[in-house]
């Protein structure tokens, strides 16, 4: 796949010499040092050892601040990836290259995928921390991992997507953050709706369920399926946006 | 090396380019011709691979844009209107992933970088962030990234465009230099340019394809070029009349001072003319006042075209 390497690292250096990158990740660090600040507090306060969660299933599973942020940051991340090249022009240059347009779509993608991974890589310091003081399930930080990834990189897809659907940087945030938070409210309806259809259907997208399952060291298959979906279906609908608006 | 056959493409109700068709041979420099609106960023737009016609088809090198894409790009260097660089790059850097992209091998990336930024003039700015340069520098950077790979064939939008008179002398150079190497179709809208770059003229108005061919035969109704003078003294027009390559006068203000257009027999004798005019007068003790070459306007020269065809 020509170009998929040279437009993966432009891409990927573009994210770290632009302040974007920096600011995202300054912001998700302190969000998420603070919520591990929380939940490390929280169980040094009880006085006696029980239950079978520690601290790094309530990080990853029991709390909504671990992706709460990412509704608001994945679009960030991914709001320049098309829409800025079309308000320039820089596209016309881009695809008048012997190159096709899934690589090119693949190739921001996996670049905005890698700033994400690297945006979590400090995190890593939290469960050392932990290691140091208590007993850390490493099988569960490794499922929570997944978790986090396989989340993301779904949310990221999404966010592509919207950013070949409009020029404007700040559209293509909004369009994909209401996705998500739409994605997000579907969730809820696990808890709303009565035993039937709907509340598997709302059971079965919801984000907060993966993360439960996950985060106790549950790898559900369907969960990981759904994931995939969320990834492979947006950047598909990428890849024919931009040949529609470029061939029409 | 181009064959477009009956390329038609609108956007929504808005027909752009309406049924055209013409080839490029290959080694010839040709102008692409038009007022601004014509169809003529669209049609190379299309030629370029970057837009999908409505109608008709593009051959280049023999390879249909469409069906045989990637073929037919690796044939042609394109440099857009107002050519859209990366700002946050630095110019050897964005022409490297320029190469990249455009499959020259690993080995010889280096090299080729080398040389289109030598070949463009841009090697004393290679190290530069791009959004820190000049209109001029930036509109080369354009024509370095068409050249790399050494395409046969390059598409350039306007090459010229917002750029100061010294810098537009030094791009038409360029060009001209590069015609002897490539197959070069170039459009503007600036009917000197073409005098000056190319040797066969394609002209577009409001779509249509309205006059096609080698500039010589094209413009012999420009090939007359006139001049306005405002001299004082009588019986100028005697002495005007009377220099050699002058075809016709006319007074436009009688008065004091006397406004006159003089219609010359060649447009390439022009300077020398004129010239010869200031000595005429000089010599009859005529003043001279203002001498200024009055050019038709493109729109002018359009309307003759398309009165002409019909």
């Amino acid at each position: 796949m020509r170009g998929f390497v040279a437009i993966y690292k432009r891409e990927l250096r573009s994210f770290f010499v632009t302040p974007l990158a920096w600011v995202v990740m300054t912001a998700f660090l302190l969000v998420q040092g603070l919520h591990f600040y929380l939940v490390l507090s929280h169980f040094a306060a009880q006085t006696e050892a029980g239950g079978d969660a520690g601290p790094v299933q309530a990080f990853f599973g029991q709390t909504v601040i671990l992706y709460l942020p990412l509704i608001l940051l994945c679009p960030v991340l991914t709001m320049r990836l098309f829409a800025e090249e079309r308000r320039s022009g820089t596209i016309e240059a881009l695809l008048t290259t012997p190159v096709t347009t899934a690589a090119v779509v693949l190739g921001k993608y996996a670049a905005v995928l890698t700033t994400y991974a690297a945006m979590w890589a400090p995190t890593l310091v939290y469960m050392w921390l932990t290691s140091g003081i208590g007993y850390v399930d490493w099988n569960v930080v490794g499922t929570g991992y997944l978790a986090v990834w396989a989340v993301g990189a779904g949310y990221l897809a999404i966010g592509t997507m919207t950013s070949a659907f409009t020029k404007s940087q700040l559209s293509a945030a909004i369009m994909s953050a209401m996705t998500l938070i739409a994605l997000f409210i579907l969730g809820i309806g696990e808890f709303i709706f009565p035993e039937g259809a709907a509340r598997e259907l709302c059971g079965y997208v919801s984000v907060w369920g993966q993360m439960n399952d996950f985060s106790r060291g549950i790898v559900d298959s369907r969960r990981l399926v759904l994931d995939f979906t969320a990834i492979l279906l947006p950047l598909f609908v990428t890849v024919r946006a931009v040949d529609a608006w470029r061939l029409e | 090396m181009i064959e477009v056959s009956r390329l038609s493409k609108n956007y929504g109700s808005v027909k752009a380019v309406r049924d055209i068709s013409f080839t490029v041979e290959s080694g010839t420099v040709v102008g692409f011709l038009g007022p601004n609106g014509a169809g003529k960023s669209t049609t190379l737009r299309i030629l370029a691979g970057f837009l999908g016609a409505t109608a008709g088809n593009v051959r280049i090198g023999g390879h249909d844009i469409v069906t045989e894409r990637a073929r037919a790009l690796e044939q042609l260097g394109y440099m857009p209107e107002t050519s859209p660089l990366y700002p946050e790059m630095r110019v050897a850097e964005y022409l490297r992933f320029r190469s990249e992209l455009k499959g020259v091998p690993r080995a010889d990336r280096k090299r080729e970088v080398d040389r289109v930024l030598e070949r463009a003039r841009v090697v004393d700015r290679a190290n530069v962030l791009i959004g820190h340069l000049s209109k001029g520098y930036r509109q080369r950077v354009g024509l370095a990234d068409a050249l790399l790979g050494s395409p046969p064939l390059l598409i350039l939008d306007e090459p010229t465009a917002g750029l100061d008179p010294n810098q537009i002398r030094e791009v038409r150079a360029l060009i001209r230099e590069l015609g002897e190497s490539h197959t070069v179709l170039l459009s503007t809208h600036i009917l000197s340019e073409v005098e000056v770059t190319c040797e066969r003229v394609l002209v577009i108005h409001k779509g249509n394809l309205v006059a096609e061919g080698p500039l010589r035969e094209l413009g012999r109704k420009l090939e007359r070029s006139t001049v306005e003078v405002l001299v004082s003294g009588k019986e100028a027009r005697d002495v005007l009349e009377a220099v050699e390559g002058v075809a016709t006068t006319r007074v436009l203000e009688e008065g004091t001072l006397e406004r006159i257009e003089v219609e010359l027999e060649s447009a390439d004798e022009e300077g020398r003319t004129c010239e010869a005019l200031v000595f005429a007068l000089a010599k009859a003790g005529i003043g001279l006042r203002e001498l200024r070459p009055k050019s038709a306007s493109l729109e002018e020269i359009f309307s003759q075209l398309t009165s002409e065809e019909k």
